[in-house]
């Protein structure tokens, strides 16, 4: 049985993009690849716990940052996690200049199709950590 | 005293995205900083105390801090004890709550139901920052009543993160210990722009001003005294 990939957002509270990335980590963990993935609070990772520990032990992380702080990729690195791939919402938002996402209780329009860009980049990544490659 | 980073309440949410009362903190903290006490309170991402640096590992020092947690694990409390200082105040959403957790919604989205806890959460949030301030409140303006204590700024009301605007420090070794001040920085700034020498008097001043933001062990006053203006000396010299 193959392992389940980690997603691991930021907890970015102060910006649009923080938000972006905890939408993403949702349409992945949620819509597009329940089964395959699994969401990992940043928070828990945080206080370092062992049950934490042996759960980032375990199996491949993506990490998903809203800004160049890297708070997910520092932290998960930090816990000895394996950061499969750090992505930052910046760089997807490179790909995608019309979408400029505001709103950070409540992301706007913009943002949910940034994050469902963001996710969908994400599952390719898991696609392609688990040998099922999907794209020609 | 030196012109720092006004201080407010830090109010820091878990934001844990397991779980709808992780949302909860996070939409109850935002509404806080956007619409109940833009002027009172700021706000620092829990990971950043581990993955920023010195002046985000002051915060909690330097803001009376109210961490608010979705759950028993008091992430954010624990989280800000362990890595900046412990908080002033520490709700948990889970102990509080009318509701049956399973009326909330979910993380992604919450019920009606969730966003009225979210509501009465920021309410209570906003109260402990006004008894951590001391301010009374005006229900009727909105504002603090004008005999409270000062907090106004000129700035628009907006909703404050302390990102990469982390609380000014500076470390130096005293007695051989190495020690981090919080707002050492700007108060060289201001007293080399006083045209403040580094002298015997100029030291006591300086160990009286950081006195505000640092507790300086009394045994230790001379210690650090000699280091203070040995920095401030290179300070002044280097036309820093």
């Amino acid at each position: 049985m193959k392992e389940n990939v980690l997603v691991v957002p930021c907890s970015g509270i102060g910006k649009s993009l923080g938000s972006v990335a905890r939408e993403g980590a949702y349409v992945v963990t949620e819509d597009l690849c329940p089964e395959k993935t699994k969401l990992l609070p940043l928070a828990l990772i945080v206080l370092g716990e062992d049950e934490t520990r042996a759960e980032l032990s375990s199996a491949k992380a993506i990490t998903i940052d809203g800004c160049v702080r890297a708070c997910a990729a520092k932290v998960v690195e930090g816990a000895g996690g394996t950061v499969a791939r750090a992505l930052q919402v910046l760089e997807v938002c490179r790909r995608y200049p019309d979408l400029k996402p505001s709103g950070i209780s409540e992301l706007d329009e913009n943002g949910h199709q940034l994050a469902h860009a963001l996710a969908k980049e994400v599952k390719e990544l898991v696609d392609n950590m688990r040998g099922e490659v999907t794209h020609a | 005293m030196p012109e720092l980073p006004k201080k407010k309440v830090g109010v820091i949410a878990c934001s844990g995205e397991e779980i709808p009362e992780g949302t909860i903190t996070r939409l109850a903290v935002r509404q806080v900083l956007e619409a109940l006490r833009p002027q009172q309170t700021v706000t620092i991402c829990l990971p950043l105390f581990l993955a920023g640096g010195e002046g985000e590992r002051a915060f909690a020092r330097f803001h009376p801090t109210i961490a608010v947690d979705g759950c028993e694990k008091r992430c954010a409390a624990r989280g800000t004890e362990m890595y900046s200082g412990k908080p002033a105040v520490s709700i948990v959403v889970s102990d509080r709550m009318p509701t049956d957790s399973s009326d909330l919604g979910n993380a992604r989205r919450l019920s009606e139901a969730g966003m009225q806890v979210v509501n009465n959460l920021a309410d209570q949030i906003a109260r402990q920052v006004d008894e951590l301030l001391e301010l009374e409140w005006d229900g009727r303006s909105g504002r603090p009543f004008e005999s409270a204590k000062p907090q106004e700024e000129s700035k628009p009301a907006q909703a404050t993160c302390s990102c990469a605007a982390g609380i000014p420090v500076e470390t130096l070794q005293v007695a051989g210990k190495e020690v981090t001040l919080i707002a050492l920085p700007v108060i060289f700034t201001q007293f080399r722009g006083a045209g403040k020498l580094p002298c015997n008097s100029t030291k006591a001043e300086l160990i009286e001003a950081l006195r505000i933001y640092n507790p300086i062990p009394h045994e230790d006053e001379a210690a650090y005294a000699e280091a203070i203006i040995q920095k401030y000396a290179a300070f002044c010299g280097g036309g820093n």
